[in-house]
């Protein structure tokens, strides 16, 4: 066996600089990583703080650094406050919809999960497999039963609106975003429900009986045990139904379709856009305003979202 | 506190293919009030169904049970006034150990904040654990949660206790010292309790009585020293003692059993309880067998058997001895001897069957045709 020990000596002897050839190979990809998933942003970025006006014809990477550096453009705010003028009644409505919609989806899903794990009872199976198959229903397929079914089948714009009037902040084009955070829940409903089950298929089964015999209904079992135990999957749920409710434009598109209830994703289409040329610099700072919001939850929600991965 | 009664309990599983499957069969107990059972059994013999049939956790197929002479088969767990300590300690690990303890008494009693966080402070420091309770089950050793589980059981001051294998967790060493804790516990609370192990030991150390199970079906019932001396049938005589009872087939030819490799001449007792049976099973304990170097006088008892293997287990020996001389794989048969009795493998001694020691089963039913003299015993308890 002692001779097995020289091994390593040998390939220290292949290095550069003095670190092992495969740890300088390691960290040369990984940098090479980083730059690739970084450059676009950082483009962005750049790009988003560049005047308009001497934006054309200076390289989108590169930092506005004129009069220092010429052909570089000027840096100018300008972008992010108008983006900011453009997007905020988008930003305003997509706030609306999104914070319901990713609570219900979660609560709704833990509870169904609950039900449909922890609790027994006869046809548990049969549910649970609607709950699967509604995973795999494409996007494309609901979208026109979708309109019909909002604007046609029930009467919820009619229902809506003398609520609107009587109450403060209601506007009567807000029936709209109702439909979407309904359409939303339903649609995050079953993938909800997967993670919670497959988190509370792992709580002890003595745990539940224990509770039981001290004489905790379902509910309260629930409520004490079930829920305080399910904060890391939450996390993973926020992070994952916030996201995909934040970016969606299909269904904003099929429901919304236009006015003032118009969420963020579908204002962020149109703006800098014109007939005299498309404004770069307010895209990049609007398409970055967008995305800060997720960005903030990931930031919020990070530790406890690893926790829950890993649980 | 009260009695528990289970009269006739069964329980049929049946499986999604539509076979029935005999859990618990016909089971009929009477737990006195504050008395100690240990429901003993082999793994799947049905003991844990009649636990969690008590508890409310198992329906009950057909039979009743019923504590403080209520009928409690269709009351949920909730209402049955029933704590219950679960091999896995079951504790909620997002409570500290005091909340773990007030949980039961929150939910089940509309006793104020106050009384509640007094009696747990109370019980904790009964269990000796009064510096833990801010502290969550994770950071604990198993022994202190262990603690913890029996503590949230005892602050319910419920009607009865259930343990499902409590102890089994621990190592072996604290697992004495709580075998020895848990019953002075229950013998200073006084609370009707069933527990439940696969191991003989803590039910023959434990219970005031013991009730043997196999295959769901109640083998017997009676205090450790009864099922130990006078089984009701060769599965309790092998289960009940360590190392196990020898077990011997042999043919009845009027008052002599002859087997494969030795012959047993009986009493006139015993060929009276042997009767018109072909066949018997002839047992003898381990401790009762007596190992001599030679021949005393030309007994009909005492045979010439070679030490196959020998257990130092300090106090005694258990040695594995066999008829089939010089057989590479030999039948064996257990005998203890002191341990200081120098004896090695190889060696050849003369092993005496005491007539008065043994005992007879029906080889077809198993069920005791004749169980060992109890004379000996019972002497020498009057003399000390």
């Amino acid at each position: 066996m002692s001779h097995e020990t020289a091994t390593p000596d040998d390939t220290e002897t292949r290095s550069l600089f003095g670190y092992p050839l495969s740890r300088v190979a390691l960290y040369g990809v990984l940098g090479a990583m980083t730059a690739f998933y970084l450059i676009p942003i950082e483009t962005g970025l750049m790009t988003g703080i560049t005047s308009p006006e001497t934006y054309t014809g200076t390289y989108p990477y590169l930092p506005p650094l004129e009069p220092l550096i010429p052909g570089t453009g000027e840096f100018s705010l300008g972008p992010w406050s108008t983006a900011f003028e453009g997007l905020r009644s988008g930003l305003v409505n997509s706030l609306i919809l999104v914070v319901p919609a990713t609570i219900l989806s979660g609560l709704l899903g833990s509870m169904a999960a609950f039900g449909l794990t922890t609790i027994s009872w006869r046809g548990q199976i049969g549910i649970y497999i609607l709950f699967v198959a509604g995973i795999f229903i494409p996007y494309q397929a609901v979208l026109v039963p979708l309109t019909q079914f909002w604007y046609n089948v029930v009467p919820l714009r009619t229902a809506f609106e003398p609520l609107a009037f009587a109450l403060p902040l209601l506007e009567p084009y807000h029936w709209k975003l109702v439909a979407l955070i309904i359409t939303h829940v339903a649609y995050g409903l079953p993938i909800c429900t997967l993670l919670f089950r497959a988190h509370y298929k792992k709580l002890s089964d003595e745990m539940i009986e224990a509770a039981r015999l001290d004489g905790a209904s379902i509910y309260r079992i629930y409520r004490r045990i079930i829920l305080p135990l399910s904060i890391p999957m939450f996390a993973v749920v926020f992070i994952y139904q916030f996201t995909q409710i934040w970016n969606d434009l299909l269904f904003a598109l099929t429901i919304v379709q236009f006015g003032d209830a118009a969420v963020v994703t579908q204002e962020l289409v149109g703006i800098g856009v014109s007939q005299s040329g498309t404004n770069f610099p307010l895209r990049m700072a609007a398409a970055l305003l967008a995305a800060l919001p997720t960005l903030l939850v990931y930031i919020v929600f990070g530790d406890k979202f690893a926790k829950g991965v890993a649980a | 506190m009260a009695e528990l009664t289970l009269d006739g309990v069964t329980k049929v599983f049946t499986e999604d293919d539509g076979n029935e499957i005999v859990a618990v069969d016909d089971v009929n107990i009477d737990i006195e009030d504050g008395e100690f059972l240990v429901l003993v059994g082999p793994s799947g013999c049905g003991k844990s169904t009649t636990l969690r049939m008590v508890a409310g956790l198992e329906t009950v197929t057909t039979g009743e049970i019923s504590l403080a002479g209520r009928r409690i088969n269709d009351s949920p767990p909730a209402e049955r006034d029933i704590a219950m300590v679960f091999q896995s300690y079951a504790l909620y690990p997002h409570m500290t150990v005091a909340q773990n303890m007030s949980f039961g008494l929150e939910e089940s009693t509309e006793m104020g904040d106050d009384e509640i966080s007094e009696l747990v402070a109370d019980t904790a420091g009964m269990m000796g654990i009064e510096d833990l309770v801010d502290r969550k089950p994770a950071d604990l050793s198993g022994g202190q949660q262990q603690r913890v589980a029996l503590g949230r059981a005892i602050v319910r001051d419920p009607e009865a206790f259930l343990m499902d294998e409590p102890l089994s967790n621990l190592d072996a060493k604290l697992r004495a010292t709580m075998r020895t804790e848990l019953q002075r516990l229950q013998e200073e609370l006084g609370v009707t309790t069933i527990y439940v192990t696969h191991d003989q030991t803590e039910a023959m150390t434990m219970g005031d009585r013991i009730a043997i199970l196999n295959d769901g079906v109640l083998q017997q019932v009676g205090t450790p020293l009864e099922c130990y001396h006078t089984p009701n049938n060769e599965f309790v005589a092998g289960f009940i003692g360590d190392p196990s009872m020898n077990f011997f087939e042999m043919d009845v030819d009027k008052d002599l059993l002859i087997g494969d490799r030795f012959e047993y001449p009986l009493t006139a007792a015993q060929t009276e309880a042997v009767g018109g049976a072909q066949t018997v099973t002839l047992g003898i304990r381990p401790e009762d067998i007596e190992i001599e170097a030679d021949r005393s006088a030309d007994s009909p008892h005492e045979f010439d058997v070679d030490v196959d293997v020998v257990e130092p287990r300090g106090d005694e020996n258990t040695l594995h001895l066999t008829f089939d001389r010089g057989v590479d794989e030999p039948v064996t048969f257990t005998a203890t001897v002191s341990g200081l009795r120098q004896l090695q493998a190889g060696d050849s001694v003369v092993a005496t069957f005491p007539p008065e020691a043994i005992h007879l089963f029906d080889a077809d039913t198993e069920a005791a045709l004749h169980n060992r003299s109890l004379d000996v015993p019972e002497a020498t308890e009057q003399i000390v």
